[in-house]
């Protein structure tokens, strides 16, 4: 403990060296040991769900209906359902449509965000007026049959854009940039105004390189929204090739026969199961997720704290 | 944020204070700012903004010419929404999951959090927030289709109640049942977003002087009286705000959550306002009125608009500055 004490990043590692050093004779008692066991009780009963549906993904039918799920280790494995999943065109166009939100989606996000949070920076006058302009949409909206006929009347149904424009920006995260923003020091902009910098030039070349943590970690944020974004497609796309992976993935979960009817021919192989296809495409959309979460965990874990802290 | 704004504001102001032409050069000076706020206020004009104008619908009967053609009721859809069969109980589940959720859902995170913090290991402490959260990132059609497959006909948790009560629950399954689907509801929205609502609390706790624990283990203080005495009063008003927050949004029953698990078994327990309107406006066969949507919706919304008011008021006088 004490060798790692001076890297530490952690938000009170302060705190622990110095604990750590003065108690170093403090040994593990039986608390430590509860706390321990409940952490990672809570641990693995989030982490099972996700282990058993890759299990039954995995898994024959005839496995399957003996051990019910009930089983740590597969006692045998094959790849069927990967491969029936992986044979429906829903899927491969699923991703590609969720690919094209999320990657459209979130440059639109933090387009319209960061030229809200620096523009709200700014005494301009009316400025007060803006923000209850903005604010205001939090606390009331239209409901659903008044959002539906606008979109109706946009001529925007059943297209990509329709799962991307009406989501424009996140208020709280543009406050935060903007608090941050705020909390630069105002020489750097002055100076370069001297020098003849217009404000876009200053958003770009100095504001922008300065915030690039903070705004990795947004970006991130609205990039796992838009991924996830299923509602607007629910209710305004009706043809299936624009369907985004949540939405295919919904049909799948909630009728698994939907997916024979498209390119592919019935049951042939009867060790192929239900659940497996349910699971193995489940799998196949958190794949990204799965691989990108651990690597960007410490954006994924900062951006709340930098909104809480600045109180 | 607002001293620095304040300063800067009333600097401005100082100086181009008065004339008519101060504040049309004044104009001028931020023209750019102007054009960068154009897309964002462009985007709140047109996606929040516009839907406003479809709200006199709750006060119309609905024709197909459109919203402007359709004549005025009489607040016949406010007359019938209480004879609305499927009005009160969406309603009164609504209340009741959000209050579920706040008795046990808004507490776990606290502890969680305090227990988080005791852990000395580091790289664990790390290796458990990471899990915790990790559900909070994916979707509730993802993780319902996860649910399916542990409390389904097939699922795990049937075989194993199965193996303790032979026969009696053979058709028992959790999903269908009324009596255990909001219980159902409240644990998986806590399971999925705890680890998210501790980062809060965390960095709350981490803002606590350390100086006070030091002085606390030369007193010997024990683990439980340092947490009852420094941690939890150091953390109080995070919570406190929270608390209110949580609050002002009690008519939001959890759409997402709430569509992709429910299923017409469960619609008496299960049903909230907003699916209940999601049904009205789109599953119905019969040629709905869309005017009574939205009169439900707008009843919502007014509900809604005065309690976030309430905690936002609630909040600042906390010490919150206004984000909300």
């Amino acid at each position: 403990m004490a060798d790692t004490a001076g890297t530490g990043t952690m938000k009170n590692g302060g705190g622990l060296i110095r604990t750590g050093r003065r108690n170093r004779i403090k040994r593990f008692t039986v608390g430590d040991g509860v706390i321990l066991a409940l952490l990672t009780i809570f641990g693995l009963s989030i982490l099972w769900p996700f282990y058993n549906a890759i299990l039954v993904s995995f898994v024959p039918n005839t496995v399957y209906l003996r051990y019910q799920g009930v089983m740590l280790i597969p006692p045998k494995i094959t790849l069927d359902s990967y491969i029936f999943t992986f044979k429906s065109s829903l899927i491969w166009t699923g991703y590609k449509n969720s690919i094209l939100v999320t990657f459209f989606g979130t440059v639109y996000n933090m387009f319209l965000t960061v030229l809200c949070s620096y523009a709200m920076i700014k005494p301009f006058p009316g400025r007060k007026l803006a923000k209850f302009f903005i604010v205001f949409t939090i606390y009331f909206t239209g409901g659903l049959i008044p959002y539906y006929l606008l979109i109706k009347s946009l001529n925007i149904m059943d297209t990509i854009a329709v799962m991307i424009l009406p989501t424009g920006l996140n208020i709280m995260f543009m406050l935060i940039i903007s608090d941050y923003f705020l909390s630069l020091p105002p020489s750097l902009e002055e100076s370069a105004k001297i020098d003849g910098a217009g404000d876009f030039t200053v958003l770009l070349r100095i504001i922008l390189p300065l915030s690039l943590p903070l705004l990795a970690t947004f970006t991130l944020y609205y990039a796992v929204d838009r991924w996830n974004e299923w509602y607007n497609a629910m209710l305004f796309v009706k043809s299936v090739h624009n369907w985004p992976l949540q939405n295919v993935l919904r049909t799948i979960i909630n009728d698994v026969q939907f997916m024979a009817t498209q390119n592919i021919p019935g049951a042939q192989r009867p060790d192929i199961q239900g659940d497996a296809i349910k699971m193995s495409s489940i799998i196949v959309s958190m794949v990204p997720m799965m691989c990108l979460y651990p690597f960007l965990q410490r954006y994924f874990l900062s951006g709340l704290t930098l909104g809480a802290v600045k109180e | 944020m607002a001293t620095a704004t304040q300063a800067r504001t009333i600097g401005a102001k100082r100086s181009g204070k008065g004339s008519g032409a101060g504040l049309s050069r004044r104009i001028f000076k931020f023209r750019w700012i102007y054009l960068m706020l154009l897309p964002p206020l462009a985007y709140f004009f047109i996606f929040r903004y516009m839907p406003l104008y479809g709200i006199q619908l709750a006060f119309k009967d609905y024709v197909l010419k459109g919203i402007a053609a359709s004549p005025w009721n009489d607040f016949a859809h406010f007359k019938y929404m209480f004879l609305e069969p499927g009005f009160v109980p969406a309603f009164r589940n609504t209340l009741i999951i959000s209050f579920l959720r706040i008795l046990i859902g808004f507490p776990f995170p606290i502890i969680l959090a305090i227990l988080i913090n005791e852990v000395r290991m580091r790289r664990f402490k790390r290796v458990l927030q990471t899990v915790y959260t990790f559900p909070h990132f994916l979707s509730w059609v993802l993780l319902s289709g996860i649910m399916l497959n542990l409390l389904g006909s097939n699922g795990m948790v049937r075989k194993a109640v199965g193996l303790f009560s032979s026969g009696a629950f053979d058709n028992w399954n959790l999903l269908y049942d009324g009596g255990a689907f909001r219980w159902l509801l409240v644990f998986s929205d806590m399971w999925k977003e705890a680890g998210w609502g501790t980062i809060i609390y965390l960095a709350s706790i981490a803002g606590i002087d350390q100086a006070l624990y030091e002085s606390a283990d030369i007193d010997g203080a024990s683990r439980l009286q340092k947490i009852a005495y420094l941690t939890l009063p150091g953390i109080a008003s995070m919570i406190a705000i929270q608390f209110v927050l949580r609050v002002g949004a009690i008519m939001e029953g959890g759409f997402d959550q709430v569509f992709n698990l429910y299923s017409a078994p469960v619609f008496a327990q299960g049903d909230i306002i907003d699916t209940y309107i999601y049904r009205l406006s789109f599953v119905r066969a019969s040629g709905v009125n869309l005017g009574f949507p939205t009169a439900v919706g707008l009843f919502k919304n007014i509900i809604n608009f005065v309690l976030l008011l309430a905690a936002n008021a609630f909040a600042r006088a906390l010490g919150q500055k206004s984000v909300l």
